[in-house]
């Protein structure tokens, strides 16, 4: 608050001036730290973003004799429909690809700006722009300041709330493992374009200050050095991290007063702090030791009382169905004309050599590879066609061979991560923190709490998943999935690398969740925890189906022998 | 005022000059682009500072060419050499380290951006703005011939013609044992060192390798554009569209796709504005990748597990 308020106690045009630019920089910061920092996609054309906004506003302020108001309203909504033109169809691509498309975007924007020059006045830029008015008094420079401390104010902590919702889990999924983020039901491609939409409109906000604070505005102002000083702001702050664009902008602001003589070599100053700072101190400041201090870890109360009408959300029964699946890979025929059937409630194990088409399977079933022919039914519904996401929200939850944690969160907010599809308040409800996004916050803790109870790790919950033993990420993940409530779980070779004790409990966790309602298909070389858990066997040889059965047919069988150990291995040789 | 058959010649005349345009400019294109996707190969980095080496080589010949008066082979040969070296440098300072860190993060697009603004500034401060003509190396010229009623000069035809050579050559040496090393290298590093491929050394020596091919670009490209340290941010977008369009890594792609974007740009010069090359290269990238997410030479397969 003090620190808002300082630049006030100056008495000097010059700092109010400076106080204010810094401001509006804060504001493109924070939103593109959502974009850039939270859900990993670059973006080098926010200073475009920005000059929309700054046109819109200034070109219905000063030609239209709007008020400021409405023309900032316009600006954020010109800045963000424009950009998603852009970023509908770039959010697709992978992440440098959109990059690059911002880039291109940046340079097309400047030049319609010039091109345009009946609508924007070309070069000479548009001239003379209005104050902002409230009610007939024009706003003194000192109000305006004022004004713009409460939108960056409002705009953190609208961020702050998205960022601790499930939305900000699923940027930080999307960001550091797509594969974890779909299975978990996120659809990756609507969880960035929310947040690029979020940062579009703070930037086209930003501009609209900027516009008024400037008064005169061309579009030189906004090239591509302007986007990347806002990079350069969230890297030197930290990316990812709450307060990083509010201390990168502060320190980019005293950067030129440091520099003194060496002004006109600021460009290549700023080229190298950036390759300094990526290289040497890539968390920025927010990074080092003593700010970490300051970022709250998730305290976790675990001596909730649970009211048992809110803990686990009942599972639906449905079978798992695969029809006669084909799947080749450019002469790699890995799957010809499976088929499985596992029935609501009971354990199922796959099984066979390796490159038998287990993994395929499971892949297919859950949507990240789609078959060339066959069906692949959950209850009723065909998901032979539809995208991991979709399969997830189908009632489908995974786990991988390797498990797919994110590292730097917390155990209880990856678990947390599985629950995504389970919490229904949107991204508006979030923001303005209405009564529903805090009961789905508190039913999300509490059921992500009760899981880490039920594989035994709530006493681990506010440790970081990086770093746990590997035989406990894997508990932490069958957890996450477990968050989604499915009624199908696909485990990928579950107790590869567990000790014994581990297994054990890994087999009574199976067992228990199977009594809970969910069907359980388990890929697995372990033949003692199959013999163990399973109703149901099939055995794979080369993308067919071998046998299936029980396990005691299935074990008995001499084909099954074969295909494991060979011909020598079973005494048949000659 | 114009009879039918000197409009219809005028019309031939403004199809043909377009072509020569669109091709001549495509051809530069295009070798852009071979030049990211040597780097891209075994890495999966996309250069950003890849333009600016470009500029360098067109702006370091030009130098030597101009100022110094250096036969036109010294010259080439040294800006190759030493681009080359300064391509290995970057790989060393700015692309290694964020690798080693996460090999699938993208730490690499601020770094390699943050050394496209050191190259540009230092050059900017340097030499400054003004651009440099460079005259065709002899026996080639900028003059304007006329055959069959059609204008190029000698270099322009010099130009597309090496520019297939080039093309057809780097492809052919991805066929080799070394180019397919290099391949291996990016399909799955830990696999090829099993098999007794270092992927590092393979990493610096398509940095080295494309660098100096970049150097090579910019050395052909200055009779054309003219040599100034703005060429680095408009290369790096049209290289860039190139690449994806024609499908990174595919050097037949980037032919297709530079030539599809120089006779785009040359149309849209003649009917528009150059005020829109941008927008229309925007245009063209997004239409494509949307229907082709791999580019038009590809069959992109969806991420297994």
């Amino acid at each position: 608050m003090a620190l808002v308020l300082l630049p006030l106690l100056f008495n000097g045009q010059f700092i109010l001036f400076m106080a204010t630019q810094a401001l509006v920089m804060m504001l493109v910061a924070i939103g593109l730290n959502l974009l850039t920092g939270y859900a990993g996609q670059v973006s080098i054309g926010h200073g475009a973003l920005v000059g929309l906004g700054a046109y819109t506003t200034a070109l219905l302020m000063k030609d239209l004799q709007w008020s400021f108001w409405l023309s900032a309203l316009a600006g954020i909504f010109v800045a963000c429909g424009t950009g998603l033109i852009m970023a509908l169809p770039a959010l697709r691509l992978s992440t440098w690809y959109f990059a690059l498309v911002t880039l291109t975007f940046a340079q097309v924007v400047t030049d319609l700006l010039v091109e345009w020059r009946s609508l924007t006045h070309g070069f000479s830029g548009v001239v003379g722009i209005p104050a902002p008015s409230l009610n007939g008094h024009i706003l003194s420079p000192v109000q305006v300041y004022l004004t713009l401390v409460v939108c960056v104010v409002l705009v953190f902590l609208a961020t702050r709330q998205l960022v601790n919702s499930r939305f900000g889990r699923g940027m930080v999924a999307a960001r550091d493992n797509p594969l974890a983020a779909s299975a978990s039901g996120v659809s990756l491609w609507r969880i960035k374009l929310l947040a690029f939409a979020m940062s579009a409109g703070i930037a086209g906000l930003a501009g609209a200050f900027y516009a008024v604070q400037k008064t005169v505005i061309t579009p030189e102002d906004f090239s591509t050095d302007f986007s990347i000083f806002f990079l350069l702001c969230i890297v030197v702050g930290g990316q990812g991290k709450l307060l990083g664009p509010v201390v990168g902008t502060l320190a980019f602001f005293l950067l030129p007063e440091l520099l003194g003589p060496l002004q006109s070599w600021r460009l290549l100053i700023y080229g190298v702090l950036l390759l300094i700072l990526m290289l040497f101190a890539p968390q920025g400041l927010m990074g080092l030791p003593f700010f970490k201090r300051w970022q709250k870890r998730v305290i976790v109360d675990v001596d909730i009382q649970f009211d048992s009408a809110i803990s686990l959300k009942p599972v639906k029964n449905l079978d798992l169905t695969i029809k006669d699946l084909h799947k080749h890979f450019d002469g790699v025929k890995a799957l010809q004309g499976c088929s499985l059937f596992v029935k609501a409630g009971r354990i199922h194990a796959l099984i066979g050599p390796n490159g038998s088409g287990k993994t395929t399977t499971l892949n297919a079933i859950s949507g990240f590879i789609r078959p060339d022919s066959g069906q692949v039914m959950i209850g009723t519904t065909d998901v032979s066609s539809l995208s991991p996401y979709q399969v997830a929200q189908h009632g489908v939850g995974r786990t991988f061979q390797t498990p797919k944690l994110l590292g730097d969160m917390s155990v209880l907010d990856n678990v947390r991560l599985g629950g995504f599809m389970n919490e229904h308040a949107t991204a508006f409800e979030v923001v303005l923190n209405l009564p529903r996004v805090r009961s789905d916050d508190l039913a999300s803790k509490v059921q992500a709490l009760e899981l880490l109870k039920f594989v035994g790790l709530s006493s681990r919950a506010e440790e970081l998943a990086g770093e746990l033993p590997h035989g406990q990420q894997r508990l932490v993940e069958i957890a996450r999935a477990l968050a989604g409530r499915p009624a199908l779980l696909l485990l990928d070779e579950p107790a590869a690398g567990l000790s014994m004790s581990e297994l054990d409990r890994l087999a009574e966790l199976i067992e228990a969740i199977s009594k809970h309602g969910t069907a359980v298909l388990i890929v697995e070389h372990h033949l003692g925890l199959i013999a163990r858990i399973s109703q149901s066997v099939t055995v794979f040889d080369r993308g067919q189906v071998l046998a299936e059965g029980s396990v005691k047919e299935v074990f008995k069988n001499p084909e099954v022998a074969r295909a494991y150990m060979g011909r020598e291995g079973t005494g048949d040789s000659m | 005022m114009y009879s039918a058959k000197e409009l219809e010649t005028s019309d031939t005349l403004m199809f043909f000059d377009i072509l020569v345009s669109g091709l001549t400019a495509g051809s530069l294109y295009c070798l852009v682009a071979v030049s990211f996707n040597i780097l891209y190969q075994p890495t999966k980095v996309f250069n950003f500072a890849q333009g600016d080496l470009v500029m360098l080589g067109s702006m370091g010949s030009a130098l030597l060419l101009t100022q110094w008066n250096w036969p036109w082979w010294v010259a080439l040969l040294a800006v190759m050499v030493a681009v080359g070296v300064l391509t290995l440098v970057e790989e060393w300072m700015a692309v290694a380290p964020v690798l080693s860190r996460h090999s699938h993060g993208t730490g690499w697009i601020i770094t390699t951006l943050a050394v496209a603004m050191i190259i540009s500034n230092v050059v900017g401060k340097v030499w400054g703005v003004e651009p440099i003509v460079v005259p065709a190396p002899l026996p080639l010229s900028n003059d304007m011939l006329n055959l069959e009623g059609i204008n190029i000069s000698s270099y322009q035809i010099a130009l597309i013609l090496l520019t297939l050579a080039l093309v057809f050559g780097v492809d052919w040496l991805y066929h080799s044992l070394w180019g397919k090393a290099a391949l291996a290298v990016a399909e799955d590093r830990d696999a090829a060192l099993l098999r007794g491929i270092d992927p590092a050394a393979i990493s610096r020596w398509s940095f080295a390798f494309g660098g100096a091919f970049a150097a090579l670009t910019g050395y052909l490209a200055s009779p054309v554009l003219s040599a100034s340290t703005t060429l680095g941010g408009i290369l790096l977008l049209k290289g860039f569209a190139a690449a994806a369009i024609g499908g990174l890594g595919s050097t037949r792609g980037a032919l297709a796709a530079g030539y599809m974007l120089g006779v785009a740009e040359a149309a849209c010069s003649v009917w528009l504005s150059p005020g829109y090359h941008n927008t229309v290269i925007l245009i063209l990238v997004l239409s494509v990748l949307l229907v082709r997410p791999g580019g038009l030479v590809s069959s992109l397969e969806a991420r297994t597990v």
